[in-house]
């Protein structure tokens, strides 16, 4: 025993060296600045990234690839923290969830707060994932192995009863759209019989919609939008001295025990084939949210809103490595990614990765990979501190010039993802639901978390099913999760109850959509739940010929969605009052003239519907400076020297970088197509 | 002087009259041709593309850049369409994606959107062997083990469509195999870590991707390969069954033949658009297996662990051209199976 301790140390020294070698220093440091930026982009992830850098790591070494690689992938959810937080676009799609309650904070000008809070709880989520993943390498093989489809099923409804935490005021909103994310996520060809559930002849629907096009359409476009009414630029008040970074970083010690429990359920969630980054932000925010006393203050601005998803978005890493290189089997499109470069390589993640390389192993290596985790998130969250002061002024440029440049980023980094061009209109159409959900104040986040769940949930059911009849229900395993998803359904309904009994007396603010009496009226929340409604109905409808395999999930979830939408269309109707949803934000800021908001608010569509043409049109290196030019000119009414100069970056940028140097294969515009016939 | 640069000229304009030599050389020159992979980057149809992308370029007259395109989606039949009906047909797109597109337009399938016997195809970079393996303390070890099992042998699949799916179903019906297929993970990573957690027995799959991935295990004896769905022994594998001597009649010989050995062979297909000059088929087909044999390219995909051994675009138009041409039984029979309502 002493021996293989030994041995586990001394490859953990050895993994600290392997790192400080130049060449591999170097590449980890490039690394980190690619990541850097694709994290800070908004639309552009991680894992398009990943997968544009694999050609320039086979003539590296395996170790030199790795720190790369993972130097890369270690910082782009801290960074995709930021622009969450300053624009409240999701700066990846994993870090959606910072946007809730860091945006509201970026607003009411304590940007330089959730920055702090955010940058504090990523190093302390990565530290945690990393040496997490550590830890467990001598004993994650038989961890993993007590799992089987009946746990992760369990596991998937679990994760789906924190939809009552993210719901805010409205459990049945929450309910709701937790559902539709479940029925989304059946789109697509059937995973056992292969059948094609509502994909209305699409090829491109037959893999179902893509998390990413979803996630920053639904959160980026409605802030675009908010921006542009506002026409100022994205701080709001005044943008307070940037001692709130210090406020931020005892933030994090303040509610340590929060930050560590939710790098726990990072790094734990990472673990779980098919769940990933994109999920347990969500299960962090919702356990921010939950064990919180006050959860009135969410949405708002709750420094927790932002600790938990950050912390965990970083601590997932280390879980997700886990699973990757103990059994070669991906937990997510990132590690799927890695892989290959294992496969270049020729390392083969199993049981090798965890064995010293005096005995053909490659533990050192493995270890490096903890290293490169905990340096990236140092070296990434100092150089932000030092320069956090610039990135704060980013908040104080005009909105008009940042909002052609953002448009045009949700449009490139959703194509990357799948290479595909309908991904686009994804994006536009998912970005007006969000707008509308955020309008008449639907809680967004239950149904990303059911939109990512579904597929884990309908899978293991089956699979547990088959393999076990109905004796997977007595697993012990399975029992303990029941128990956790029971508990946590009453712990939240108890604790709702108890703080809405102490607000009893407070008065409820009215919403907008306030309806004067009890007649039934055609409100637009009326309207959108009859959409809803309608939605499902057709749905249901679509869905009468499946077999009863294919049938099972969709007929069970639009079913039971179908008659919780009655009931809220029954509420509209009625004009039934209820509290905002989390999101619900006192906005700051002055009054805006109703005509201006709707002129602006109408504009804004306009240009993105036209964004998504001229790419479809044009093709995306002359689309992209044609709209930012158009834009800059004809709303911002820029001056012609700046104009200028973004047209040519957006090109540089587009053409030079995407297009000439990483062979990003970029559709042709279809006029092109038209023309030369 | 004057008479050296006349000499040189004619010779140059011979030479250019040749044809296929010159004219080709000048078109590839500069160029940069695509091969458009259906599956996202990081996995084996990548790796493969990958490889032969960066050495292919100095066969080809001309040394045109080759770069790889992902264009992902419906298990490769989004990049079959692409290839069949958007591509332009001058020799810059190639296409690879799995040939159980090709089965899914024979059996009738929904959403082939081309034509698989006009595609021009360049060759096969390795023949893939589907065997099966299982794990040792699930207690079926053998064939004999196998079919002896008083109660089903749980296996694990994908979907309908899936070699992982697939193979199982035509083992159960052409040999009598007792079998519990058990469908829906997703790749055959979740395949191999259900079957370590003891969920599942095992499952069928290529022997290259379970030769490197579960190497270990064979080799240690923990997992077993107990049966081989080849036309002969693999090297490596001398002493286990084919699933061929094991069948019994004729028609199922047939049915593992159409169904799992052809299709197998030819899984990562290289494909040209309909109606690709001739001469640019030819110059590519001969680059690709130029390339195949390249020392360099060798030793990359050593270190990557990939296996090579390829087939020609003659072979493979000939093996399309007998899946084609199966008997209307053949077909009605293996859809049933592979099918089921």
């Amino acid at each position: 025993m002493d021996a293989v301790m030994f041995e586990m140390v001394q490859a953990f020294g050895s993994g600290f060296l392997l790192i400080f070698d130049p060449t591999t220093f170097s590449l980890m440091l490039l690394g980190i600045g690619i990541g850097f930026a694709v994290g800070i982009l908004p639309g552009l992830g991680g894992p398009a990234a990943l997968a544009l850098m694999l050609p320039f790591i086979v003539k590296m070494k395996a170790v030199e690839a790795f720190a790369f690689l993972l130097g890369m992938a270690s910082v782009t959810n801290t960074t995709g923290d930021i622009t969450s937080i300053l624009f409240g676009v999701p700066g990846e799609s994993s870090s959606a969830a910072t946007i809730v309650d860091g945006h509201p904070m970026a607003k009411k000008g304590e940007a330089g707060r959730a920055l702090g809070a955010a940058l504090m709880s990523s190093l302390v989520g990565a530290i945690f994932g990393a040496f997490a993943l550590a830890l467990a390498i001598p004993i994650v093989r038989p961890l993993v192995l007590i799992l089987g489809s009946p746990e992760f099923f369990m596991l998937a409804i679990l994760g789906v009863t924190f939809v009552a935490s993210l719901s805010g005021g409205s459990l049945l909103k929450g309910l709701i759209g937790g559902g539709v994310g479940l029925f989304l996520a059946t789109i697509g060809l059937d995973p056992i019989s292969g059948v094609p559930r509502f994909t209305f002849g699409q090829l491109f629907l037959w893999d179902g919609i893509g998390l990413v096009p979803i996630t920053i359409g639904f959160f980026a476009l409605p802030e675009v939008i908010d921006l542009a009414v506002q026409g100022s630029s994205i701080a709001r008040g005044e943008v307070g001295k940037l001692g709130g970074v210090k406020e931020g970083i005892q933030d994090t010690f303040r509610h340590w025990w929060m930050v560590i429990r939710c790098s726990a359920i990072g790094t734990l969630t990472g673990i779980i084939p098919g769940m990933g980054p994109a999920t347990t932000q969500w299960l962090a925010y919702a356990h921010a949210v939950q064990s919180s006393a006050d959860k009135g203050r969410f949405g708002k601005g709750a420094v927790e809103g932002v600790l938990g998803p950050g912390a965990a978005n970083n601590s997932s890493l280390g879980g997700l490595l886990v699973t990757t290189i103990a059994f070669g089997v991906p937990t997510s499109v990132m590690m799927a990614i890695l892989l290959g470069a294992f496969l270049i390589h020729g390392l083969i993640p199993g049981a090798d990765m965890l064995i010293p390389e005096l005995k053909g192993g490659h533990l050192a290596l493995t270890f490096s990979f903890v290293w490169t985790i905990v340096f990236s998130n140092i070296i990434t969250v100092a150089v932000c501190f030092i320069f956090l002061k610039q990135l704060v002024k980013v908040t104080r440029i005009r909105g008009s010039l940042l909002i052609p440049l953002i448009l045009l980023l949700i449009y490139l980094g959703a194509f990357t993802e799948k290479n595909a061009i309908e991904d686009l209109l994804l994006v536009f159409l998912f970005g007006i639901l969000g707008w509308i959900m955020q309008w008449l104040r639907w809680p967004r986040p239950p149904l990303i978390l059911g939109l990512v769940l579904g597929p884990l949930a309908e899978n293991r059911l089956f699979l547990s099913t088959d393999n076990y009849g109905l004796a997977w229900l007595g697993r012990p395993g399975v029992l303990v999760l029941i128990a956790l998803a029971l508990g946590g359904v009453f712990y939240s309904v108890l604790r709702t109850k108890r703080s809405r009994a102490a607000r009893r007396d407070e008065p409820v603010p009215a919403p907008e959509t306030a309806v004067a009496g009890g007649f039934p009226k055609m409100t637009r929340s009326t309207l959108f739940s009859l959409f809803i409604t309608a939605g499902l109905a057709l749905a249901l409808w679509q869905s009468r010929r499946f077999n009863f395999r294919s049938g099972l999930f969709p007929w069970t979830i639009c079913g039971s969605v179908f008659i919780l939408s009655i009931f809220q269309f029954g509420r509209d109707l009625m004009g039934k009052k209820e509290k905002g949803g989390m999101e619900s934000q006192a906005e700051a800021g002055q009054e805006i003239l109703p005509h201006l908001v709707r002129s602006r608010t109408m504009g804004t569509f306009g240009w993105f519907g036209g964004f998504l043409a001229t790419v479809w049109l044009l093709g995306f290196s002359a689309a992209g400076p044609l709209s930012v030019f158009l834009y800059l000119k004809i709303t911002s009414r820029e001056k012609w020297p700046l104009t200028l100069i973004l047209t040519l970056g957006t090109w540089v940028f587009l053409y030079g970088i995407f297009d000439l140097a990483l062979h990003v294969p970029f559709p042709a515009g279809k006029l092109y197509a038209w023309l030369s016939f | 002087m004057h008479k050296k640069l006349t000499l040189l000229f004619a010779l140059s304009i011979g030479i250019a009259l040749i044809p296929g030599t010159t004219p080709a050389a000048s078109f590839f020159q500069g160029k940069t041709v695509r091969i458009i992979v259906g599956t996202t980057a990081g996995g084996g149809f990548d790796a493969y593309s990958r490889v032969i992308a960066r050495h292919m370029g100095k066969h080809i007259p001309g040394n045109p850049t080759v770069i790889v395109e992902n264009m992902p989606g419906a298990g490769g039949l989004i990049a079959g369409k692409y290839l069949y009906s958007i591509a332009a047909p001058d020799g810059l797109a190639i296409g690879n994606f799995n040939s159980a597109q090709i089965m899914a337009q024979i059996f009738g399938r929904e959403g082939v959107e081309f034509d698989a016997r006009k595609f021009e195809w360049i060759g096969v970079p390795v023949k893939s062997n589907v065997v099966c393996a299982l794990v040792k303390k699930k207690g079926v070890t053998s064939a004999d083990q196998w079919m002896d099992s008083k109660t089903p042998v749980k296996i694990g699949g994908m979907f309908a469509g899936n070699t992982t799916s697939d193979v199982p179903r035509i083992l159960h019906e052409a040999l009598g195999l007792p079998i519990q297929l058990v469908e829906g993970y997703k790749g055959s990573a979740e395949i191999r870590l259900a079957a370590e957690s003891g969920e599942i027995a095992g499952g069928c799959w290529q022997w290259e991707s379970i030769q490197t991935t579960w190497g270990k295990a064979v080799q240690s004896g923990d997992v077993a390969i107990v049966l081989q769905a080849t036309d002969k022994p693999l090297p490596e594998l001398p002493k286990v069954p084919l699933a061929g001597h094991l069948a019994k009649t004729q028609e199922a010989k047939d049915l593992i033949k159409a169904g799992i050995t052809d299709p197998a062979t030819i899984t990562r297909l290289y494909s040209l658009p309909p109606g690709t000059p001739k001469e640019r088929v030819r110059i590519l087909r001969k680059a690709f297996q130029e390339t195949l044999k390249d020392p360099e390219f060798l030793a990359e995909v050593k270190k990557s662990k990939l296996a090579v051994d390829p087939l020609t675009g003659e072979d493979v138009e000939r093996i399309i051209k007998g899946l084609f041409g199966l008997k209307s039984s053949t077909v009605a029979k293996l859809k049933e199976i592979l099918y089921p309502k």
